[in-house]
C-alpha cells in the first residue's frame, strides 16, 4: 500500500455562511503523484489549496497533507510544502535578492543555495534579468520568477494553483518537466490549471472539481474512456469521386454512425463504437470503388470530458 | 548556524527595505529638516533663535535636533508596520504564512525591523546634529532613557501602522492615512516647536496626545535638559500608548483573512 500523501476527506468551507465553496471535497493522492484539480473559475480548487496549505481555516471534514493534520499540525505541514500561489507573490527587490531571500527564510545554506540558483536561473531562463527589479518584468517574467523561487527548498509536497498562466509555450514545457522529474523523484504535486491539454500531459490521475466537490475523477484515459468514447473519424477520398451527403449516406446505411458529413472530398463520422465499424467502413468504401487517399482518428480530448462533466 | 525564524524574517525586512526611496524618506527628509529647518529660523532672528525653556537657554538648532531624532521612531514604525501592507498587497504575506513561519513571529519580524530601523536611523541624526554644531549633556541615565523611548515609541508606532495596515481596504486609503498622520504627528508635536503661552489651544490639545510630544520631551531631558521626574512620568505614558495600540494590533492582525 503507498502512502497516501495528501488525504481529504468531506471538506466543507463557506466563507459568507451560505454558499459553501468546498461542499464535501474528498481525495487523496499517493507519494510520488502528481494531481491535477480541474474544474470552472469558482469551483473551488484555490480554496481548497489555501485549506490544506493551512492558510485558511475550514467548517468541517478533516484532511491530512504529509501525515499531518491540517487543523491541528499547521505547522509541521508548512515546513515540508511548496506553495504557489494563484495571485502573484513576490519581494520588492530584484530577481537575484528574491531567490536570496527565499533561501535566507528556508535556512538553506550559502553553497547550497548558490548552487541552486544558478541551477533554477539556469533552467528558468532567468540569468539575463537577474539583476532586474520585480517591478520591471513583464507578467510572464514574474511568474517564472514565482514559480522557480519555490524550488529553492527542499519539500515533501508541492501545491501549485495554476502555475504556467501567461508563460509561453517554450518555457511551459520547460516547467512542466521540471515538475514531472521532481515528482518521479518522490515529491508529490498538487496541480491546477485551465490547460486540459498540459492536465493530460502531465497528471497521473485528474479531478474535476465542481460546485466544492470532486466529480469525477481517473487518469486521463480512464476518463477519456467513461465520457469521451465518441471519436471523429475523417476521410479524404479522391478528387475525381465527388459524391453527394446523401449518396455517401446510402452506402453507408449499415454502419452505426452519431453523425455523418460530407464537404467536397472530406468526409467525416462521429462514432461511439469505431474499432467495431472500422474494417466496415473501409471494405464499403472499396466495394463502392471509392478511392480513399487518407484517412485520420481523433480521439476523445480532456476537453471533450471536461465539458460534459461539468455541464451535467 | 540556525537563526531563529523571527530574526530571519527581520533580516529579510531590512534587506526588502534598504531601497533608495526608503532611505531618502528614514535619513534624507530629517536631515533635510535639521539642516535647512535648523538654519533657516536661526537666521530669521538677529542674534539667531534660542528657545527658553526651563529657565534653559539654548539656541534653536540644539533644541530641534532631539526633535528630529524623536521623528526616527515614528518613520521606522511607519516603515515596518507598512510592511504588512505591502507583503499583503504583493502577495508576500500570504507566501510566508504557508512558509516555516507562525503569525507571532511575522508580527516580531516586523517589531525588530522598526527597531532595527530606528536605532540605526536615530544614531545617524545623532551624529548629523553633533556635526551642526549642538551642545548634548551626555550621562549613562540620559543614553538608556533615550535608547528606551525610542524602542517604545517605535513599537507604538509600528503598531498603529500594523491596525492601519490591517483595516485598510487599498492603496489609496492607507497612503491618504499615512501622509494625514504624517503630517498631524510631526508637525502638531514639539518636536520642531516649543508650546508657548501664545500656541492656539486646540493644538495644545493634539500636541498633548501625540506621543511624539513624549517622545521629542523625552529626548531633550535626556541630551539637555537632565533626567527628572516627568521624563518618567512622559516614559510611562508612551509605554501606556504602546501596551494599548499593540494589543490592538494583535487583534486586528489576528483577523487578517488572506489576500485584500
Ligand atoms: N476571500 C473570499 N471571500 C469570499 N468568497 C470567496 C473568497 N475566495 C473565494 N471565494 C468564493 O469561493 C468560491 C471558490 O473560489 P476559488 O477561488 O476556490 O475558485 P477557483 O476554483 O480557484 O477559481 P479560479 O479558476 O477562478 O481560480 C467562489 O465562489 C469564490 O467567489
Ligand atoms: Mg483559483
Amino acid at each position: 500500500m503507498p502512502e497516501n500523501y495528501i488525504e481529504i476527506e468531506n471538506l466543507r468551507k463557506t466563507y459568507d455562511g451560505k454558499k459553501f465553496a468546498l461542499d464535501g471535497l474528498t481525495f487523496n493522492t499517493v507519494k510520488g503523484e502528481i494531481y491535477g484539480l480541474l474544474g470552472k473559475n469558482g469551483a473551488g480548487k484555490s480554496t481548497s489549496i489555501k485549506i490544506m496549505t493551512t492558510l485558511i481555516g475550514f467548517n468541517s471534514g478533516r484532511g491530512s497533507v504529509a501525515g499531518y493534520d491540517i487543523a491541528k499540525e499547521a505547522s509541521k505541514i508548512r515546513k515540508c510544502i511548496g506553495v504557489v500561489q494563484q495571485e502573484e507573490s513576490y519581494d520588492f527587490a530584484t530577481v537575484e535578492n528574491n531567490f536570496k531571500l527565499a533561501g535566507l527564510l528556508w535556512e538553506v545554506g550559502r553553497e547550497e543555495r548558490d548552487s541552486r540558483m544558478s541551477e533554477l536561473m539556469d533552467l528558468f531562463g532567468l540569468e539575463e534579468i537577474r539583476k532586474k527589479r520585480m517591478f520591471d518584468l513583464s507578467g510572464g517574467q514574474k511568474k517564472r520568477v514565482q514559480v522557480a523561487r519555490e524550488f529553492m527548498h527542499d519539500m515533501k509536497v508541492i501545491f501549485l494553483d495554476e502555475p504556467t498562466v501567461g508563460l509561453d509555450p517554450i518555457m511551459r514545457r520547460k516547467i512542466l518537466d521540471y515538475i514531472r522529474q521532481k515528482a518521479n523523484k518522490g515529491l508529490t504535486v498538487l496541480f491546477t490549471t485551465q490547460n486540459l491539454e498540459e492536465a493530460d500531459m502531465i497528471c497521473d490521475r485528474i479531478g474535476i472539481i465542481d460546485d466544492g466537490k470532486i466529480v469525477e475523477e481517473g487518469t486521463s484515459s480512464q476518463l477519456k474512456n467513461r465520457y469521451g468514447n465518441l471519436r471523429t473519424l475523417t476521410i479524404w477520398i479522391g478528387n475525381d469521386s465527388i459524391f453527394s451527403k446523401e449518396d455517401i449516406q446510402k452506402v453507408f446505411s449499415d454502419i452505426e454512425f452519431d453523425e455523418l458529413d460530407v464537404r467536397d472530398n472530406v468526409i467525416t463520422i462521429i462514432t461511439k463504437k469505431l474499432e467495431k465499424n472500422l474494417g466496415n467502413i473501409m471494405s464499403t468504401l472499396s466495394n463502392n470503388n471509392i478511392q480513399v487517399e487518407r484517412i485520420n482518428v481523433e480521439n476523445p480530448t480532456l476537453d471533450d470530458v471536461f465539458i460534459k462533466v461539468v455541464q451535467k | 548556524m540556525k537563526i531563529p525564524a523571527f530574526l530571519r524574517l527581520t533580516i529579510r525586512n531590512v534587506v526588502v527595505n534598504t531601497d533608495m526611496g526608503t532611505m531618502i524618506f528614514m535619513l534624507g527628509l530629517p536631515t533635510l529638516y535639521l539642516f535647512v529647518m535648523g538654519f533657516m529660523f536661526q537666521g530669521i532672528v538677529p542674534n539667531g533663535l534660542r528657545i527658553n525653556q526651563n529657565g534653559i537657554d539654548i539656541p534653536y538648532t540644539t533644541f530641534l535636533a532631539p526633535g528630529i531624532i524623536a521623528l526616527q521612531s515614528f518613520t521606522a514604525g511607519n516603515i515596518g508596520g507598512g510592511m504588512l501592507w505591502s507583503d499583503r498587497r504583493w502577495g508576500m504575506f500570504e507566501q510566508i504564512m504557508v512558509g516555516p513561519f507562525r503569525r507571532f513571529e511575522y508580527l516580531l519580524g516586523i517589531i525588530f525591523v522598526s527597531i532595527f530601523f530606528a536605532i540605526v536611523g536615530s544614531l545617524i541624526m545623532l551624529a548629523f546634529a553633533l556635526a551642526i554644531p549642538v551642545s548634548f549633556n551626555y550621562t549613562l541615565i540620559g543614553v538608556i532613557t533615550f535608547l528606551l523611548a525610542i524602542v517604545i515609541g517605535t513599537i507604538l508606532f509600528s503598531s498603529l501602522f500594523l491596525i492601519i495596515s490591517g483595516i485598510a481596504k487599498s492603496m489609496q486609503i492607507y497612503q491618504t492615512i499615512t501622509i494625514v498622520l504624517f503630517f498631524l504627528l510631526d508637525f502638531a508635536s514639539t518636536s520642531f516647536y516649543s508650546i508657548t503661552s501664545s500656541t492656539p489651544v486646540w493644538l495644545v490639545y493634539i500636541a498633548d496626545v501625540n506621543p511624539l510630544t513624549y517622545i521629542s520631551n523625552i529626548l531633550r531631558d535626556s541630551f539637555i535638559y537632565g533626567v527628572n521626574y516627568q521624563t518618567f512620568v512622559s516614559l510611562g505614558i508612551i509605554f501606556a500608548g504602546m501596551i494599548v495600540l499593540f494589543a490592538i494590533s494583535m487583534r486586528v492582525f489576528r483577523n487578517i483573512r488572506s489576500g485584500i
